[in-house]
């Protein structure tokens, strides 16, 4: 009798594990095959592939989705990319601001939304994160992928015990082997992200870009914070940027730093060594990354407010202040944005040479007033010429 | 109802709730896996208060549930293909024939057999991380050489505790490090030196401290005493499964290039293959048997990495790891300095690996600010970490140590209180590491 309850209380258990890994898989399946759909501005010149500039990521998740607006006036070219962490959101949607809404009027402005896709259809393991997020919109909710800082261990797996970037030779945690911002200038044969960073740097040669900027958001505990990281070729270019948005736009600084020369692998350093580009990277504060934070949810990552986070800023413990309205999305999106416009201003007064001139973009402060989602379109409503997916 | 009462209250559920678990004598596992549970529901019961929070569907707490779940599943696979492939080891006599032939070299000399058997305790640990794996695989060896150089039952677990316990802590691979690292964007670099020096030296007084009296070791009745290998062992068929390991691991550090990324749970698996391509004729290894061994072995331990996964996913959807988080970051220096060499082992036998990136990262940030040397900083927490793994609840290690050499003692009053001086040793060690880190890390360019 005692043996026949324990063999149902197994089956009953085998049962409920069976029911709970089957719902967590379709979850799972739904957040990896889930597709954001985009509204290309009508601008646009041309959308590529990056596979067109290197075979290397095709057929691959991180053959990503290249969107080319060229003036065919002759001027400067710019490169803008978010989603090398797709658990920083601000930055495929600021990218995405750009892709559904630019005109560029003089020289070329390239964008890519997602450069890391793969990172964006998985979370991080032990962190909770949600799966999606919402943008309001004048026609219903945008919704977004959140994923990992890392590509899916689905695409790029097993990680070696240590990661030795190529071609510096430093090592790195054995993590960072799918994480593209230590993978710059990338490798041909290497795994998903290093061949990923390689296609992109094909880009860069290919296309002639003067300027790259990368997107990113970084925890309040982070000391590189709401600054712009500049590679020595782009050190005018962003203290000057830094100057102008401290005093005439933002009311948080940006700060300005310069590429450490040591530490390799990130967009700021290699871009710039490997490229005739000027690479820089911008950082805004997001609560949700601090591990001190409270609970996590999609609250957390869209209102930036968190009690937790601001008791550590109490006690001096936070590299960027946070108060009871905490750093909301929209005011994430609208400095990326203003950032990335300020950059083609500046640049078009240090080298009129490469004068980028854009339209169409809203300003920080309109961004701030109307929310993010006042600026993108409705892919149901739009011509399915101008929709693509990321 | 603020989030800090909210997420409070699910820490005292946690608590209570796997406190009486365990008082109604469910498995360390199984505790943990209804404090997870009971966690998620008191978040769920508990009315929003004053913070808003977005809904939480059933769906999604099932998938955070499976999500944690599988957090730690690189760390389960090497820690079963590592034990598979020593288990293998030891099954074709590889083993025994190693350690007859360090005491037959060394009986007449304790402390050059003391070093070696401290070495030959460090290596697995080391290169898997895991100080499981090094009870499992060479603990029980090393013990009965111990046994033959009249070191008592209680002294020779707590040093086989504390050697495993150096040994996850030594480099090339410190979990607690790696995570804690990779969690605040610090490359795993310049670890090695002060990762070594810190585990090696713990290691050694350690076995000096437990081991170093004893009997003049009388060779031929440690030998009778030792399991003799099979015909046709030889140091090279000893040695070449190790050179495998050694080999692969190197292709991948000095070619990085050119050679492929392997992984280590195939490394291990490779290095098994070979050991049974290259045992001696007549020896039969039965492997379906010794992979369900070790499975069975390993299955406490791959269950705790299972449910402290989902306890870390559902504390962080809560709060409450950022709760505890933010308790710890928040002592005043002088307070961490007098605590930490206690909280970081306690919470090491809470919350096993998960204690990296709760702990390790806001302590990195606040250390970092502070000015001290964040690299030799963390190392010395991530030798303190795995002191923890004798306590309870999960206490893997010891339990692990206690299994495989059939501990009959008491395990706090025999075991754990035997090994507190050098836990103590190593403890104190590391802390003033930790307080003059940048003095150090200045001095060793860390």
């Amino acid at each position: 009798m005692k043996k026949m309850n324990m063999k149902a209380i197994k089956a009953l258990i085998l049962a409920i594990v069976f029911c709970a890994v089957g719902i967590a898989g379709y979850l799972f399946h739904e957040h990896r095959t889930y597709k954001e759909a985009v509204v290309v501005s009508p601008y646009v010149t041309e959308v590529k592939k990056l596979s067109d500039y290197s075979d290397v990521v095709k057929g691959t998740v991180n053959d990503c989705n290249v969107y080319i607006f060229d003036s065919g006036v002759e001027g400067g070219t710019m490169l803008l990319y978010g989603g090398t962490h797709a658990e920083e959101p601000a930055c495929n949607t600021a990218a995405l601001l750009f892709t559904e809404n630019l005109k560029v009027t003089q020289g070329k402005v390239i964008v890519i939304d997602r450069i890391n896709t793969s990172g964006s259809t998985s979370t991080r393991m032990g962190e909770a994160y949600p799966r999606f997020y919402s943008i309001e919109t004048p026609w219903g909710e945008k919704t977004f992928r959140f994923g990992d800082r890392a590509a899916n261990p689905l695409d790029s797996w097993p990680d070696p015990e240590v990661y030795i970037h190529y071609p510096s030779g430093q090592s790195l945690a054995y993590v960072d082997i799918r994480n593209i911002n230590r993978n710059w200038p990338g490798k041909k044969d290497g795994l998903l992200t290093e061949r990923t960073a390689y296609a992109a740097m094909e880009l860069i040669r290919q296309e002639g870009v003067d300027m790259t900027l990368d997107f990113h958001e970084a925890e309040l505990e982070y000391a590189v914070e709401n600054t712009i990281v500049a590679h020595e070729k782009a050190n005018e270019i962003a203290a000057m940027t830094s100057m102008l948005l401290t005093s005439q736009v933002f009311d948080v600084a940006i700060g300005m730093e310069f590429s450490p020369t040591e530490l390799h692998g990130l967009s700021h350093r290699e871009i710039g060594d490997y490229s005739d580009a000027a690479s820089m990277l911008v950082e805004v504060a997001e609560p949700l990354l601090d591990r001190i934070r409270g609970i996590t949810d999609e609250e957390l990552l869209l209102s930036g407010k968190d009690r937790f986070v601001m008791k550590a800023g109490e006690h001096g413990l936070l590299y960027a202040p946070i108060d009871e309205n905490g750093w909301p999305i929209e005011k994430r999106i609208a400095r990326h944005v203003e950032t990335a416009t300020t950059i083609m201003e500046v640049n078009n007064m240090l080298h009129p040479d490469r004068t980028i001139l854009i339209e169409g973009i809203p300003s920080y402060e309109e961004i701030m007033a109307n929310g993010p989602g006042a600026y993108y379109h409705d892919p149901s409503t739009a011509d399915p010429a101008y929709v693509y997916y990321d | 109802m603020t989030m800090f009462v909210h997420s409070l209250l699910v820490l005292v559920t946690i608590a209570v709730v796997f406190a009486v678990a365990k008082k109604l004598r469910l498995t360390t596992e199984l505790s943990m896996l209804v404090a997870t549970i009971a966690a998620v529901l008191i978040h769920l019961i508990l009315p929003q208060g004053v913070d808003p929070r977005s809904p939480l569907p059933f769906t999604e707490i099932v998938r955070h549930l499976v999500e944690g779940s599988v957090t730690y599943l690189d760390i389960c696979l090497l820690f079963l293909t590592a034990t598979f492939f020593m288990t293998i080891y030891k099954e074709s006599g590889g083993v025994a024939y190693i350690v007859r032939v360090i005491v037959k070299a060394f009986h007449s000399r304790r402390i050059i057999c003391l070093i070696l058997l401290t070495f030959v305790m460090l290596v697995p640990g080391a290169i898997t991380g895991s100080g499981a794996t090094a009870v499992l695989t060479v603990g029980g060896l090393v013990s009965s050489v111990l046994v033959a150089m009249g070191v008592s039952e209680d002294r020779r677990i707590a040093l086989i505790f504390i050697l495993a316990a150096m040994s996850a802590a030594c480099p090339p691979i410190n979990l607690w490090a790696m995570m804690a690292a990779a969690g605040s964007n610090m490359p795993y670099v310049g670890f090695t030196l002060p990762l070594g020096f810190l585990s090696i030296v713990g290691a050694l007084f350690a076995t000096f401290y437990l081991a170093g009296k004893g009997e003049k070791v009388e060779l031929e009745k440690a030998l009778a005493e030792l399991p003799e290998p099979p015909q046709g062992w030889n140091g090279l068929r000893a040695a070449v499964p190790f050179l495998l390991l050694i080999v692969i691991i190197l292709c991948g550090r000095v070619f990085p290039a050119n050679f492929p990324v392997v992984g280590l749970p195939l490394t291990f698996m490779l290095c098994a293959a070979s050991v049974l391509l290259l045992s001696p004729k007549g020896v039969k290894v039965n492997v379906i048997e010794v992979a369900c061994t070790t499975v069975k072995n390993l299955q406490g331990l791959v269950g705790v990495m299972i449910v402290v996964g989902m306890l870390n996913q559902i504390m962080t959807l809560t709060g409450a790891r950022g709760l505890l988080s933010l308790a710890v970051v928040t002592l005043p220096v002088a307070v961490l300095y007098a605590t930490l060499w206690i909280i970081l082992p306690v919470a090491e036998g809470v919350l096993q690996y998960a204690v990296a990136p709760l702990f390790g990262v806001p302590l990195i940030m606040l250390f970092n600010m502070l000015g001290y040397d964040p690299i030799i900083a963390l190392s010395t927490w991530a030798v303190m970490l795995p002191l923890g793994d004798c306590l309870p609840p999960t206490a893997v290690v010891g339990r692990a140590a206690v299994l495989e050499l059939d501990y009959k003692g008491n395990y706090y009053k025999g075991f754990v209180k035997t090994a507190l001086v050098p836990m103590l040793f190593i403890l104190a060690m590391c802390t003033v590491v930790m307080i003059f880190s940048s003095e150090i890390g200045a001095i060793i360019g860390g």
